[in-house]
C-alpha cells in the first residue's frame, strides 16, 4: 500500500445517480492492484476519505463506481479531468479464488457490482455467470463489462422495466442447479448476501461476500470498520473491513 | 535547530506524539513510513480483559471534523504485552502506553503489566466519552481524578501522564487534581461528546447515539485549554486537539505544551504525522524560532 497523488481523466455518468471515476498516477505506476482491494481517496471538501472498491484498473490507471448517497459522492461529481488526488492503494484483502473454482457465479446488487467486474480479468480461463440486480432501467450500469467475460448476464430490474423482474437471488435461484457453481461471490445489500448464505448452506457452495462500513482510516489502526465475525472457538470477533477484508467467508459473516 | 523536548526525564527527538486511539500500535503506519522519524507513539488504550467495542456505525463525518465511538475495542494488556510491544521496542521512539478501565483495579492491574515492559511512559485515560463504566466517569470530578491518580501512581513505575477531558465545568480544576495526585504530566483535550443525526431515518448516525468530536473544529477550544491550564500548573502539559500542520504544533506549544499529540489528521491521511515532523524545522525558521523549548508557553497577552 502507498500513498499516490493522482489526476482525473475521466468522471461520467454511467446511469441515473452513478458515476465512473477513472484517474492515472502523476508519478510512477500502479503496483499490487487485484480485483476486490479496495482505495481510499481524498473528497472534496471533506476530511475523511472515501473508501472505494476497484473497478476497472491497469498499472497506469485505475476507475471506481460511485453512487451518489451523501455530501461526499455528490462533490465528487463535480471532480473534472486534470484535479489532483491523494488516494491510499491497494488496501484490503481482495477476492482470492483457489484453482479447484472453475465455475463462479458473481452476484451483485447496484454499486456492488462494480468490485466483481474485474474478477474474470484477473482470474482468466474460468467460467462466469453474473446476476446483476438494479431498482429500474434508469440505475442499470456495468452489464457490458460482464458480457464481455462470462457465459451468462442476467440483468434484473425490481419492477421489471429492464431485464428480469426482482432480484438477481430469485433469478440466480433457479438456474444454481443447472450452473452447479464452484463459488459465489456477492456485493450487495444485507438481503442479497443472506439468500447467497442460504443458496450456499442449502448447496454447499463456499460464497464470499465484500463487506461495506463506514471507514476512518482505511489502513487498519482506528478500528472504526468493525464487522462482527464468528470464530470457531471464541466466539464472536470484530474484525475489520479495511485491513482483514473487505471481503469475508459468508460462513464467517454474522449478518 | 534544536527540537528535542524533554517531559518527567523522558527525552523526545522532536515534539509531535501521535495521539492514543488514531495509530493502532504503530504497526499499521510503518507500511508508509518509519515511525521512529516521530518524536513519541501513544498506543491504543489497553484495557485488562479484551474488548469487542461499540457496534457499528462508529463514524461520522461533520463539519471540520468527526466523531467516533469505538469503545475502547482492544486485545487486552496480556496480548498487548506479548504481541504489540516487542515491535514498539525495537522502535526508536518514545512508546507511551494509554491504559484503561471501568473500576480502579482495572487501572492498576494494566499499570503493573505495564511496569514489566520497556515503555517509557504510562499515558491514563480517563476521558473516554465512549463507555459506559469507568471513562469519562473517572475524570469528570476533580475529586475522583486525583482519587485515581493517587492509586495509580502508586504501583506505575513509569511517568504517569493523566489525559483530561475537555466536557468538565472548569478543566484547571481536573489538571490540578492530576498534579496533587502524583501525575507527571496532563495531556489535553480528549475529544467532546457530541452527535450527528440522519434527518431522513430521523435515527443518531452512530450505533453508539453519541461520541467523541475530534479535528479542526475543537482546535480553538484545546488552545484555550492548554492555555488555561498552563497558567494553573506547574507540571508539563501535552497538547492535543485538531493539530493538522508544524505551525498548529508551534501554535500549541506557544499555548504552553511541551509535546504535543496528532490525532485524527492520522486517520484523514496515513501520512499526516511524518509530514508534521518532516515541516516543523521550516516552519520553525519561518517563525525565527531555534529551539522549540523557547517558545513553550511564551504567549503574549494584551
Amino acid at each position: 500500500m502507498k500513498d499516490y497523488t493522482v489526476e482525473v481523466t475521466e468522471n461520467k455518468k454511467i446511469a441515473d445517480g452513478l458515476y465512473e471515476l477513472t484517474f492515472a498516477s502523476t508519478d510512477c505506476g500502479f503496483e499490487g492492484l487485484h480485483c476486490g482491494k479496495f482505495l481510499h481517496m481524498e473528497v472534496p471538501g471533506k476530511l475523511l476519505r472515501r473508501p472505494f472498491c476497484l473497478y476497472k484498473f491497469s498499472e497506469t490507471s485505475i476507475s471506481v463506481a460511485y453512487a451518489v448517497v451523501g455530501d461526499g459522492t455528490r462533490n465528487m461529481t463535480f471532480l473534472k479531468r486534470g484535479d489532483r488526488l491523494k488516494v491510499t492503494l491497494p488496501l484490503g484483502n481482495g477476492w482470492n479464488l483457489e484453482e479447484k473454482h472453475k465455475k463462479i457465479v458473481l452476484l451483485g446488487g447496484g454499486v456492488g457490482c462494480a468490485p466483481l467486474a474485474y474478477v474474470p480479468v484477473s482470474y482468466p480461463n474460468r467460467k462466469y455467470y453474473a446476476y446483476l440486480g438494479f431498482a429500474d432501467k434508469s440505475k442499470v450500469a456495468f452489464e457490458h463489462e460482464f458480457a464481455l467475460r462470462s457465459e451468462k448476464v442476467v440483468c434484473t430490474t425490481d419492477n421489471g422495466s429492464y431485464g428480469v423482474k426482482g432480484f438477481p437471488t430469485q433469478a440466480l435461484e433457479k438456474d444454481l442447479k443447472e450452473i452447479n457453481p464452484d463459488a459465489i461471490l456477492v456485493c450487495g445489500p444485507r438481503p442479497m448476501l443472506k439468500a447467497a448464505a442460504r443458496f450456499s448452506l442449502e448447496h454447499n457452495i463456499p460464497a464470499y461476500a465484500s463487506t461495506e462500513e463506514r471507514m476512518g482510516c482505511g489502513v487498519g489502526a482506528c478500528l472504526v470498520c468493525a464487522c462482527a465475525v464468528k470464530q470457531k472457538d471464541s466466539g464472536t470477533v470484530m474484525k475489520r473491513a479495511c485491513a482483514d477484508g473487505p471481503v469475508f467467508g459468508l460462513e464467517e459473516l454474522i449478518l | 535547530m534544536n527540537t528535542k523536548v524533554s517531559i518527567a526525564g523522558v527525552e523526545f527527538k522532536n515534539p509531535v506524539i501521535t495521539a492514543s486511539g488514531t495509530f493502532g500500535f504503530g504497526t499499521e503506519y510503518e507500511k508508509f513510513y518509519d515511525i521512529s522519524v516521530l518524536g513519541g507513539i501513544c498506543t491504543k488504550g489497553v484495557t485488562r480483559e479484551k474488548r469487542n467495542g461499540n457496534p457499528s456505525p462508529r463514524i461520522a463525518e461533520t463539519p471540520s471534523g468527526m466523531l467516533n465511538a469505538v469503545g475502547l475495542q482492544n486485545p487486552g494488556v496480556d496480548r498487548f504485552v506479548e504481541e504489540d510491544m516487542p515491535f514498539l521496542e525495537k522502535k526508536n521512539l518514545v512508546t507511551i502506553v494509554n491504559i484503561a478501565g471501568s473500576c480502579e483495579d482495572d487501572y492498576l492491574y494494566v499499570a503493573e503489566r505495564v511496569n514489566e515492559t520497556n515503555a517509557q511512559m504510562v499515558e491514563m485515560n480517563i476521558s473516554c466519552p465512549n463507555v459506559k463504566a469507568g471513562g469519562m466517569a473517572f475524570g469528570i470530578k476533580p475529586e475522583s481524578v486525583f482519587k485515581i491518580t493517587q492509586q495509580v501512581r502508586k504501583v506505575c513505575k513509569k511517568p504517569l501522564i493523566v489525559k483530561l477531558s475537555p466536557n468538565v465545568s472548569d478543566i484547571t480544576e481536573n489538571a490540578r487534581a492530576a498534579q496533587d495526585g502524583g501525575a507527571d504530566a496532563v495531556s489535553l483535550i480528549n475529544t467532546l461528546t457530541g452527535m450527528a443525526i440522519d434527518r431522513f431515518a430521523r435515527k443518531p448516525v452512530l450505533a453508539n447515539v453519541t461520541g467523541g468530536l475530534s479535528g479542526p473544529c475543537v482546535k480553538p477550544i484545546a488552545l484555550r485549554m492548554v492555555s488555561q491550564v498552563y497558567n494553573s500548573i506547574e507540571i508539563p502539559i501535552i497538547g492535543l486537539g485538531g493539530i493538522m500542520t508544524a505551525a498548529d504544533v508551534l501554535e500549541f506549544m506557544i499555548a504552553g505544551a511541551t509535546a504535543v499529540q496528532v490525532g485524527s489528521a492520522n486517520i484523514f491521511d496515513p501520512m499526516a504525522a511524518f509530514n508534521i515532523v518532516n515541516e516543523l524545522t521550516k516552519e520553525m525558521e519561518c517563525c525565527k524560532i531555534s529551539d522549540v523549548n523557547e517558545i513553550i508557553g511564551s504567549l503574549i497577552l494584551p
